[in-house]
């Protein structure tokens, strides 16, 4: 177990004019023992920045520590890390004993005997101990990415670096296998690296995220830190699924006049809007109310123009009615109500779920309110089955109920506790991202 | 309704299988037609080598003969003959050896690093197979007698260097970039060297590739003749020389000739039934490694 220390480290590649730059002055302390996840789309610099960890890349400039060795000059071998590779990296020429017993025989100067007692060990651990005679061309996909986590574990590393492991297995056998890199990490406690691209990995497996665009941090914190107070309009749209819904507009006398409607800005939001004219509004498609008919005065009126149907809910795409461009937004209703595409609708953005951001830089200007409070949508009637029967909200503990309208990276909350806030009373455990 | 819904159906299947027994039989008779083609001419070969200097090229041909191994036995009593085929054992080995220890690291090296120039060294390296081999014959002449490599083992063995450095640096380099960069980084996580990682990981996958190349190596240069006839007189005579010395300016000794060419065949086909398999893996040119 290690920490890990990220000091102003830059990559670029190319030399001159023509230099690309994959990460940018990235700086980040990842503790002993943590599940630490590096999230961002294609070309962000995530396998980039692990691959310097790893030593298979020199970053240009800036320093890594692993524990308390300055580790730039030392090559993968002498960093005691041990790494899972997208495409699992298997050696096609050896068994999986073989495969799982060469990084100790390469980098410890055990006895056969006890090299073939710790491999035996972790591949009855990872229940690959039967497939110990195969090679890897005759095994499945899980069961190569079984082997794959086998050879990691078995060398006991400082680190566990691992470059999107299960993005080559079906949805099914992933769902598996995050629960038991979870279940590892947990029993294991070593300080883990993980990349990907798929959020919902993300959401579910780090103790800390680490979103990255274009090389640069984007926002680094818990999961729920990261979806509920996001820094900037790219966390904001990138983390849930479907994104969250943007609408451009301008400020007019506590008013944001955006294409197709008007939303009248809290008190709190126009203090932090300050004298700002342009600015995007932000609210997730679970937090927006569809109603057959005006109820709260607030609404506008919109038009069906899509609905996917996903089961328990459905996903409704909409074009106001008065937009002068054709944008269309989405919102999330139960997978009951009945709803059809030219269908007219009036929808509700409540003011508590809305995030405000800078139309120039994407800043976030106004975060949504966080903590123990009835959501707006029972408000609009979950018993209409207008949206989710049952959701969630977020408690945080007491240092985060703050309500600020900073950026999330500086609050320091923790959420503690997910608890369910609707008409409905029995729950089942809260999904990541705050639904039951 | 239903009866005439039904029957239609019946004869198109009907005509799918006729159409499918159809295709599978004319399949098969092209296979036998192009099998005969192929494997008349070994038979022929054959035959002739198992027949009495006599009877070998008779018209027309004795189809049904008493087989004798005289031809076989006159072959191996003949000093010459014997000194050229170690003789081509020595040099093709050797060559094989060479060229495989020169052009697996250079392919290595060209796949795996960023080479400047990298295309045009390729190209070069290919330019060497452009011309063909009767124009640059003369000039290999006077290079070797320059260099007092005429008629010498190891000038043969440089000659069938150059004719298949080419090939296994262009198959080798398409081997090694269809073997992800991940295995060599997952081996030097693991703690091994570059170059450990380069010969436990990287050689033993890239292994049905070396095989194909040396399969196709040794052949070329145990066939070669032109380089033969004019580097060498005495000394480094090669087997395929030989071969060619039964066909005289005014006779031909067919029977000698076919016996002294079965000689050499029959030695790479036993070679090249017992390594098929790495053959037909190597040159799918990796794609049948798995992770």
């Amino acid at each position: 177990m290690a920490r890990i220390t990220i000091d102003d480290v830059t990559k670029r590649f190319g030399e001159g004019d023509e230099s690309i730059v994959a990460v940018d002055d990235v700086s980040l302390d990842i503790h002993d023992g943590e599940f630490m996840v590096f999230v961002g789309p294609s070309g962000s610099g995530k396998s980039t920045l692990m691959r310097i960890v790893a030593g298979l890349e020199t970053q240009s400039e800036g320093d890594i520590h692993i524990g308390d060795t300055l580790v730039n000059q030392l090559g993968p071998r002498a960093r005691d890390i041990a790494m899972v590779f997208q495409n699992y990296a298997l050696y096609p020429n050896m068994t999986v004993e073989e495969n799982m017993s060469f990084g100790l025989k390469m980098s410890t100067d055990l006895s056969e005997d006890e090299i073939e007692r710790q491999v035996t060990e972790a591949a009855e651990m990872m229940g690959i101990g039967d497939l110990l005679d195969n090679r890897p061309g005759e095994l499945s996909g899980g069961q190569q990415q079984r082997v794959a986590l086998g050879r990691a574990i078995v060398r006991d590393p400082n680190v566990f670096l691992m470059d999107e492991p299960l993005s080559n297995l079906d949805a099914k056998l992933r769902a598996e296998m995050r629960t038991e890199i979870n279940r590892l990490q947990n029993d294991l406690d070593v300080t883990t690296l993980y990349v990907t691209h798929d959020q919902t990995e993300a959401m579910t497996m780090g103790d800390r995220l680490v979103i990255l665009n274009y090389g640069e941090i984007q926002q680094v914190g818990t999961p729920l830190e990261c979806f509920y107070r996001p820094s900037n309009q790219f966390v904001a749209g990138f983390l849930g699924s479907p994104s969250m819904n943007f609408f451009d507009g301008t400020v007019e006398g506590g008013t944001l006049r955006a294409d197709g409607f008007d939303f009248d800005l809290t008190d709190r939001m126009q203090t932090a809007v300050g004298d700002r004219t342009a600015l995007t509004l932000g609210v997730r498609p679970e937090d927006i109310s569809l109603h057959d008919e005006p109820t709260v005065g607030t609404e506008f009126e919109a038009v069906v123009d899509v609905v996917e149907p996903m089961g328990s809910i459905s996903y409704v795409y909409l074009q106001a009615s008065n937009q002068d461009h054709d944008q269309t937004f989405i919102v999330e209703t139960d997978g009951q109500r009945p709803i059809s595409e030219e269908q007219t609708v009036y929808v509700d953005i409540p003011a508590d779920d809305v995030h405000l951001f800078d139309a120039g830089s994407g800043e976030t200007i106004h975060q949504r309110h966080s903590g123990k409070r009835p959501r707006s949508r029972s408000r609009s009637g979950c018993s209409r089955s207008v949206s989710n029967p049952a959701t969630c909200a977020v408690v945080f503990d007491s240092q985060s109920v703050s309500g600020g309208s900073g950026p999330a990276i500086s609050s320091g909350y923790s959420p503690i506790d997910h608890a369910c806030k609707s008409p409905t009373t029995s729950c089942l455990p809260c999904r990541p991202g705050g639904y039951c | 309704m239903a009866t005439q819904d039904i029957e239609p159906g019946s004869e198109q299947m009907l005509e799918k299988d006729t159409r499918e027994t159809l295709v599978t039989v004319v399949r098969h008779g092209l296979l036998l037609l192009w099998s005969f083609i192929v494997l008349f001419p070994l038979y022929w070969l054959a035959s002739m080598s198992l027949k009495p200097p006599g009877q070998a090229n008779s018209l027309p041909p004795d189809w049904i003969f008493l087989p004798t191994v005289f031809n076989y036995l006159e072959l191996v009593q003949q000093s010459d003959f014997v000194g050229a085929f170690v003789n081509s054992l020595v040099m093709v080995g050797a060559s094989v050896i060479l060229v495989l220890l020169i052009g697996v690291p250079a392919a290595y090296v060209l796949s795996r690093y960023d080479v400047p120039m990298e295309r045009d060294i390729l190209v070069w390296i290919l330019s060497s197979r452009m011309l063909p081999p009767i124009a640059v014959v003369l000039p290999f002449f006077i290079i070797f007698r320059e260099l007092n490599l005429f008629d010498t083992r190891i000038g043969m063995v440089l000659m069938y260097i150059s004719i298949n450095l080419s090939l296994v640096v262009w198959v080798m380099k398409a081997f090694f970039d269809g073997i992800p960069e991940t295995l060599e980084e997952a081996a030097r996580v693991d703690g091994a060297t570059q170059f450990q990682g380069f010969m436990k990981v990287v050689l033993p996958a890239a292994k049905p590739g070396i095989f194909s190349v040396a399969i196709i190596s040794f052949i070329f240069a145990w066939i070669e003749l032109l380089f033969g006839l004019v580097l060498t007189s005495f000394e480094a005579v090669p087997v395929t020389l030989f071969v060619y010395s039964f066909i005289g300016s005014r006779s031909i000794e067919w029977s000698m000739l076919a016996a002294a060419s079965m000689s050499m065949i029959i030695p790479v086909a036993i070679f090249l039934i017992a390594v098929n398999k790495y053959l037909a893996a190597g040159l799918s040119f990796g794609v049948v490694i798995k992770e």
